[in-house]
């Protein structure tokens, strides 16, 4: 616990707050809150009365469902999708920005200690 | 003053202000010209009512340089909007390129969609592409001048079939208006074509991925306000209510999400987000009823704000680490918290959150487009909102500033960037928070309550277990992992594809031709040597034919002659 804060001690105030989010344990609260957040706007579906454009929405959570499914249906997907057309990344050489550095005197590269 | 600054066209204020920083000394004096022109700009067009205002006659036509109605305000008024965020978040650029061509950009698009006929239109579409592939080409380096090249062949490529389509419809016509068209003629289908290459149409969108991000930090910012909504705008202006719009812009608001779950340039990914967010406003210009135009420009307000916001957070990563490749950051809120919230806001926006711009916006569109029925293409759209999600609303900010921890412990963006995102991520949620501001400058009335318990219901479902599901894959290991590499699109066709068939086309060609020209010169030349060695002075006929046996041949010949007219 102590190794933490001694190692977050000298970000910005804000960086140190939002680092809690890193804190062993904290991953699996958040998908708990998630877990609670997503009962929860599942329970909202019988605070109101629908006034649906189409039969498909009046089933109890359509849309969690449909959420549910599109997005681990686009995942696959695009797994899939990476397979097909993934290539190296100097694959079109020098006529691409893929494989340069971006010119060190348009940034300004600065430590937060400096 | 008021009057004196009606008599000028709004896109001239920015060419004039052009000018002046190209004359002025780098520093406060010029910066201010940056960020006032389009103050100026916005307070002239408010003012100004509504109307036509600037004639000007050319060859016997009447160019309308100031059409000023309720659609062509709203993406005035956000294009100025857009060029003072994206002007203040370049405060430090000290690159006169840039700068004049952020002015030229702006001022061309705003004239563009202030254009009133089709060949004041022509001449400022072209303006926007020449102008803004200097935002490209400021990168100054091999790959930017290429990617620049082929930014500007395509641009300039939809200007022409304009100029072609204008000249077509003024053929069949008579008019140069810039009026809602029907297509069916080809001057119609011409000219469809060249917004539609402008908007990124589906196979017509590569230019979009493949330019943005090889701009400079501050050009990508600029370039995602205006070309792409100047062709959003004249698709509503031009073919609101084209049936085959909604299918395009489906497939457009589909097809992005695959490719941007699985790109490592994070500024790429946005911009094949702006691809699948052009799809919902092209979808909204297909059915063409106010309610759906009213989504379209609203949405292209919105977004504007929301994507320039995720391009300057990515922009000041990159500004500090010098990269934007996701498999190369992580871990960045620990010291950029700041740029880490704007980001979380633009995020938010673009995913629709209630209370955020997104939601009050799309949700216009997705309810035209149930409210005329189509049930395949609401369940489309949905789906793409729940991409939107994925790269925009997880992706960008969670492997940008979360995620695995890369170790880079960059400083806080400069001052002037927070300001510009801070102002665009307080625009982003105020008309989240009041959607009437935003609806009282849509183009048609609106008679619409986005807040409605049904409506935040559905939505935060939507969201809230598509995340559910992002929590799941991504612990059980099961996303596709962040890794530098590159991945094809249909630009693969013009930039490897056709040069190597090209390559190789010529190369037979060039062998054929050789080999043929250097047949038939060794047959000539044995051809000659054969013919000298028989009949050369030196061969065995010369030997044997004497010079005198030609006179005598010739002399018998005549002979023959004169003995047959004698006798005839």
């Amino acid at each position: 616990m102590k190794k933490v804060k001694k190692s977050t001690q000298d970000y910005p105030i804000l960086g140190r707050w939002i680092s809690w989010v890193d804190k062993p344990g904290s991953n699996q609260k958040i998908f708990y809150i998630l877990i609670i957040l997503c009962i929860a706007s599942f329970g909202l579906e019988w605070t109101y009365e629908k006034h649906a454009y189409f039969e498909i929405e009046n089933y109890k959570g359509f849309y969690a469902i449909y959420g549910f499914i599109v997005f681990s249906i686009l995942i696959f997907i695009a797994t899939l999708l990476r397979k097909i057309i993934k290539v190296r990344e100097d694959f079109y050489l020098e006529k691409s920005i893929e494989s340069e550095v971006y010119p060190e005197d348009q940034i300004q590269r600065i430590d937060h200690n400096a | 003053m008021l009057d004196l600054l009606h008599q000028i066209p709004t896109a001239f204020l920015f060419f004039c202000a052009a000018f002046v920083v190209m004359v002025l000394p780098q520093g406060n004096a010029r910066n201010i010209v940056l960020l006032g022109t389009p103050i100026i700009a916005a307070i002239q067009v408010w003012t100004l009512g509504m109307g036509e205002f600037y004639t000007i006659p050319l060859f016997g036509f009447n160019l309308e340089l100031m059409r000023l109605d309720s659609l062509s305000r709203i993406f005035v008024l956000i294009f100025c909007l857009a060029a003072f965020l994206g002007n203040l978040f370049a405060w430090h650029i000290k690159d006169t390129i840039q700068q004049v061509s952020a002015l030229a950009y702006a001022g061309s698009a705003i004239g563009a969609a202030l254009s009133g006929d089709l060949i004041a239109l022509f001449f400022y579409w072209e303006g926007t592409a020449i102008a803004s592939v200097f935002l490209i080409w400021a990168r100054r380096t091999e790959g930017s001048y290429w990617t620049g090249m082929r930014y500007l062949v395509i641009q300039i490529a939809s200007g022409v079939i304009l100029i072609a389509g204008v000249s077509l419809y003024y053929y069949d016509t008579g008019s140069i208006a810039f009026e809602r068209m029907e297509l069916g003629s080809v001057a119609t289908w011409l000219i469809f074509l060249s917004f539609g290459i402008k908007c990124a149409f589906p196979l017509l969108h590569n230019w979009l991925q493949d330019s943005y991000p090889a701009a400079t930090i501050t050009g990508t910012v600029i370039l995602s306000a205006f070309t792409t909504k100047l062709a959003v705008y004249a698709l509503a202006r031009g073919f609101a209510g084209t049936e085959i719009l909604i299918y395009i812009g489906t497939i457009m608001a589909l097809f992005p999400i695959f490719f941007a779950e699985i790109e490592n340039d994070l500024r790429r990914v946005l911009a094949y987000s702006l691809n699948n967010q052009l799809g919902f406003m092209v979808v909204g210009v297909g059915i063409g009823t106010e309610l759906a135009l009213n989504g379209t420009a609203s949405h292209a307000f919105a977004h504007i704000l929301y994507k320039a916001l995720l391009f300057m957070s990515v922009g000041a990563v990159m500004y500090r680490t010098g990269t934007s490749k996701a498999s190369e950051l992580g871990g960045l809120y620990k010291t950029m918290p700041k740029t880490a919230i704007f980001c979380l806001v633009g995020a938010a926006s673009i995913s629709a959150f209630p209370l955020f711009s997104g939601f009050i916006t799309k949700s216009l569109t997705l309810s035209a487009v149930a409210h005329e029925h189509y049930m395949y293409i609401w369940l489309a759209l949905v789906f793409a909102s729940a991409g939107v999600l994925s790269h925009s609303g997880i992706k960008i900010p969670f492997f940008t500033f979360f995620a695995h921890d890369s170790g880079k412990r960059p400083k806080e963006a400069p001052l002037h960037m927070l300001l510009a995102m801070g102002l665009t991520a307080f625009l982003c949620i105020f008309i989240g928070v009041f959607p009437n501001f935003l609806y009282s400058i849509l183009p048609y009335d609106v008679n619409y309550e986005p807040y409605t318990m049904e409506h935040i219901a559905g939505q935060l479902q939507l969201l809230l277990f598509a995340l559910l599901a992002f929590a799941i894959i991504y612990r059980r290991g099961l996303h596709p992992p962040e890794i530098r590499a590159v991945n094809l699109d249909t630009d693969v066709i013009y930039r490897k594809f056709m040069p190597s068939v090209f390559m190789y086309v010529s190369f037979i060609v060039s062998r054929s031709f050789s080999s043929i020209h250097k047949l038939s010169k060794l047959m000539f030349i044995n051809f000659i040597s054969r013919l000298n060695h028989t009949h050369g002075p030196d061969s065995s006929r010369a030997a044997s034919w004497p010079a005198g046996a030609m006179v005598i041949s010739i002399a018998a010949l005549l002979g023959l002659a004169l003995f047959v007219i004698f006798f005839s």
